[in-house]
């Protein structure tokens, strides 16, 4: 698809606004009137000009013609209209036209703007981004590429299936216990989970998914070092100690390079298409007339 | 089936490899893909969640059903992002959201390989296919007002070909001279199809989210389905996805994959994993090679290498066993569909499933290959997945489904979904998780490979079970119950040895529920062994209490009673016998809760009083089908209407007028979503 998209860029699809872009200079476009209802606000206006500026550019370099999905929708139309026809599809085909039909066509109007807008956001090689270019975006955009901060805990459970009745009283124990542990881990401690280790890092989305939302807040707001807890879960009861957080980070484009490349790619798309969109919108002349 | 070989040989070298930058932005393989590069590594393995049975707008069945969302979409939506379904407005913007609560850990895309290039030759004008008169329909048919009997019948035309006989399996016509049209373009799909999952690959030490690059073969003689999806390690692939077109036969698949991936020293691995077996009439684990000749000791050897897991449940139903089918267990009826073969399923043509299909039946005669052939071709772990056909990989929310395509209720067309959005049988199927050392490719593909994984309805139940010979009867309240069970024996999916002096094997299975879903209910070990020649299943309750009382409000979907959050038990077989091949596996049992059609009549508006079957058949039966609730929820079928059904007598379901047959076909109302672990198997002294 993308080869067919150049082809058009090629022999002149989009041409004069690409030459607006790269020359910096007005290209003057075609006259078009938009009709509008008197009612609409400056965005809607704004926005039926777009598209009427896409859809005259289809038009202009003839999409509407060549289009297979055009083509075999009109020619559908023509059969429900004149269902005794007896003309091969491509004489049905240039009637409609002839018709109009395709001025009006919903279908065709959405299968015009498809194509335009594709067209729009064609990527050329030399705007494909180098790796200085990628390194640049990974910095510029840290936010889309950070990884969530995480947090080393250590983690003893009292099991509520198991200990019933005796849970509150296992839980004042265990506090007193963990109490007087120090610095030494909590080992052989508690009921086991699967799943669940006496020493773990995760960051607070993982553990909210694994345990819910307030042990994932207690992780999360813990100072290190210190014993928190009881903290209820649908299992039962858990005591953390936060040993150390890892702040949220940006990793090297080395390691995450395919994901730069994919979200830079995207923006690409879109600067291109705003670029050739605004480059369009300057180069017609557009007359509004709004109507009751 | 050595078809176009040169276009494969020549593409070879477009194979591709980890993905990082080259000064130009292209892509470079400088990423080394350690193991134990992660954060979180854990030598005693951890639960991590997946999904690796997703289909995309590259399928042709979704692509005719409207998905018009691509991988990188579903890969977004597996990490939490919002999609928009079909149906589609005129203009372009859906009708329809869909999102998961929380991110899966791992995906693997599995779109249908047969028409990879088949849709890029009709979509691509400067294809030599483009002109083709089977591609101007299937444009046509893609067509925002296509009639929904026009695209079935375009879709029959070209997906008919996967159910011809595996000698007559060929691509399209539109394909060309020797397919070269089709062949070409379903490289450059395959291509993207990897690329899509190296760009969202988490090469970084926090490992959020692991992709695999992978693909359906969909081959299914007379509607008989033998899919099975094939998952690759990394981007090390070969240049082809070999379809049923390619090879009709799974030896054929397997030969190339062993050949051109597992042999070809570019560090490619892969494997193949069945699903749907409930719907081939049996003869998916026939004892019959593609030459017509039973099983030779070659081929289970091969089999064995090559599909070490099995999807159990998914979109169309479980696989694990049919009530009343060589076992006494009640709860087989979980999801099972009154559905022979994909035709009947696609028609809602009730037909009774081959009780052969099911792997209680598979995991009995691969004891006996075992015995007679020296290997167990059916030694299958477990998995699960959505099968969904809208990209969306994980959404298995019963109280938010929106149907999942493929063989199910396509809802392309405007308005949305009036009454039910799938066939009532039909759900939102399950999840994958596996035991272990990170969120990684390497240390996922290995778990799978070694059997370390569980399946679940959907619940992100935990289980894990080991099996061994000297475990303390107190292992459960041992905080070390991991590495205390890898030291005395094996995890899931693994194998014991005999034990000379020991009396019966010993199991420790602990669970804990889904901490956003409901409680636990009871934990079984199902055993089955090899009497001579015949093999025998038995259930034990070994956790947990049968009758706790729980149940659902069915009205308010409101759940009610107690249960378990975790469960553990360590226990012993009664009744081993060190001379019989045995296996063991664990079914974790929820609490009640509502299935998704009850759910959705629980919210909606409807009135069984002015319920009439033959006008709700009517309204189905229209040029552009129609439905709504009350043709839906008073559905017998839907198992609400209770008065509907009072008298009926289902000794002879085909006696009965229409109405009164689906009276016999009811879904459960409630159902008790599950997990299954892969099992443990025994092997006597040969």
């Amino acid at each position: 698809m993308l080869r067919t998209l150049l082809h058009f860029f090629l022999i002149g699809g989009l041409l004069f606004a690409a030459k607006a872009v790269y020359e910096g200079r007005r290209v003057e476009g075609p006259e078009i009137t938009v009709r509008v209802p008197g009612d609409a606000t400056g965005a809607e206006v704004e926005r039926a000009i777009r598209e009427a500026i896409l859809l005259s550019e289809a038009r202009r370099y003839g999409w509407d013609k060549g289009d297979p999905i055009v083509f075999t929708h009109l020619v559908r139309n023509m059969h429900f209209i004149e269902p005794d026809a007896t003309d091969d599809d491509l004489t049905l085909y240039e009637r409609a036209l002839e018709m109009n039909m395709d001025a009006h066509d919903p279908v065709v109007r959405a299968r015009l703007l498809y194509r335009a807008r594709e067209a729009l956001g064609y990527v050329p090689e030399d705007r494909m981004p180098t790796r200085d270019a990628l390194e640049a975006h990974r910095q510029a955009h840290g936010e889309r590429f950070e990884r969530e901060g995480r947090v080393r805990f250590q983690h003893v459970f009292l099991s509520r299936s198991k200990r019933g009745d005796s849970l509150p009283a296992d839980a004042t124990a265990m506090r007193e216990q963990l109490s007087t542990l120090g610095d030494e881990r909590p080992r052989g401690l508690g009921d086991p989970l699967p799943g669940l280790r006496p020493e773990q890092s995760g960051t607070p989305s993982q553990i909210k998914d694994d345990y819910g939302a307030a042990l994932a807040q207690i992780v999360e707001e813990a100072v290190a070092g210190v014993w928190r807890g009881p903290v209820s879960s649908v299992y039962g009861l858990h005591f953390v100690r936060v040993t150390g957080k890892e702040p949220g980070y940006v990793p090297s484009l080395d390691i995450i390079g395919a994901e730069v490349r994919a979200d830079r790619l995207r923006e690409i798309r879109d600067e291109l298409g705003k670029e050739r969109m605004d480059a369009l919108r300057g180069a017609y002349t557009v007359h509004v007339e709004r109507v009751p | 089936m050595r078809r176009s070989l040169f276009l494969v040989l020549g593409l070879l070298s477009l194979s591709v490899v980890a993905v990082g930058c080259g000064d130009d932005g292209s892509p470079s393989p400088v990423v080394p893909d350690e193991f134990g590069r992660c954060a979180d590594f854990n030598d005693l393995r951890q639960p991590f969640w997946g999904d690796t049975h997703i289909h995309t707008n590259l399928s042709l069945d979704a692509n005719l059903q409207g998905t018009r969302t691509s991988p990188a979409e579903a890969y977004a939506f597996a990490q939490g992002e919002p999609i928009g379904i079909q149906p589609y407005y005129e203009g372009g913007n859906p009708t329809r959201m869909a999102q998961i609560d929380r991110p899966l850990d791992f995906v693997m895309l599995s779109d249908h390989a047969e028409f990879l290039g088949t849709i890029r030759t009709c979509i691509d004008p400067e294809s030599p296919g483009f002109d083709q008169i089977d591609c101007k329909e299937y444009r046509s048919a893609l067509q925002f007002d296509a009639l929904p009997g026009d695209v079935q019948e375009i879709f029959i035309g070209l997906n008919g070909l996967t159910v011809l006989a595996p000698e007559n399996a060929r691509y399209p016509a539109l394909c060309g001279p020797n397919d070269a049209y089709c062949l070409t373009a379903g490289m450059e799909v395959w291509g993207e199809i990897v690329d899509a999952a190296e760009a969202v690959y988490d090469r970084s030490e926090s490992c959020r989210f692991t992709s695999f690059p992978g693909y359906e073969w969909s081959g299914g003689p007379a509607s008989k389905n033998l899919h099975r999806n094939v998952m690759f390690k990394n981007g090390n692939v070969p240049a082809l996805p070999y379809s049923y077109f390619d090879e009709p036969y799974a030896e054929g698949l397997w030969a190339r994959l062993q050949e051109e991936c597992i042999d070809a020293g570019v560090g490619c691995d892969t494997f193949t994993i069945p699903h749907n077996t409930n719907l081939s009439e049996g003869i998916y684990f026939e004892n019959k090679m593609a030459n017509g000749e039973p099983f030779s000791t070659a081929y289970v050897e091969t089999r064995s290498a090559m599909e070490p897991v099995i999807e159990i449940y998914q979109h169309k139903g479980a696989s694990e066993c049919l009530p009343g089918a060589a076992t006494s267990d009640e709860l087989c009826g979980f999801e099972a569909i009154p559905f022979a073969n994909l035709a009947t399923t696609n028609r809602e043509l009730i037909t009774p499933p081959d009780p052969r299909g099911f792997l209680r039946v598979a995991y009995g005669e691969g004891m006996k290959f075992e015995e007679s052939l020296g290997t167990n071709p059916f030694q299958y772990g477990i998995t699960a997945g959505t099968d969904t056909h809208i990209s969306s990989p994980g959404f298995i929310a019963e109280n938010d489904f929106k149907g999942h395509g493929g063989a199910g209720q396509p809802n392309r067309f405007l308005p949305p979904p009036q009454g039910f959005p799938d066939i009532e049988y039909l759900s939102p199927g399950g999840m994958t998780a596996v035991w272990a050392e990170e969120n990684a490719r390497e240390a996922i593909f290995s778990a799978i490979r070694r059997k370390e994984t569980f399946g679940t309805s959907g619940p992100r139940i935990v289980v894990r079970m080991f099996g061994g010979w000297e475990y303390p009867s107190d292992l459960c309240n041992a905080a070390d119950l991991a590495a205390q069970g890898y030291a005395g024996g094996v995890a899931m999916g693994g194998v014991l040895d005999p034990q000379p002096g020991s009396s019966a094997p010993t199991f420790v299975v602990s669970a804990r529920q889904d901490a956003a879903s409901v409680p636990l209910q009871r934990i079984q070990i199902a055993k089955g062994w090899l009497e001579g020649d015949a093999y025998q299943v038995l259930v034990y309750d070994v956790a947990g209490d049968k009758d706790n009382g729980a149940s659902v409000d069915l009205d308010t979907c409101a759940p009610q009673g107690n249960g378990f959050g975790d469960l553990c038990n360590v226990w012993q077989d009664p009744d081993f016998d060190p001379a019989e091949r045995a296996y063991y596996y664990a079914r974790v049992i929820e609490n009640p809760t509502c299935r998704w059609t009850t759910w959705q009549c629980s919210t909606a508006q409807y009135d069984c009083n002015d319920w009439d079957y033959d006008a709700c058949e009517a309204l189905k039966a229209k040029p552009e089908p129609e439905s709504n609730y009350t043709c839906d929820c008073c559905d017998p079928a839907a198992g609400l209407n209770e008065a509907a059904c009072e008298g009926v007598d289902c000794s002879d379901p085909g006696a009965l007028p229409e109405v009164e047959q689906r009276c016999c076909y009811q879904v459960e109302p409630a159902i008790q979503e599950r997990a299954w672990t892969s099992p443990i198997w025994y092997q006597p002294p040969s």
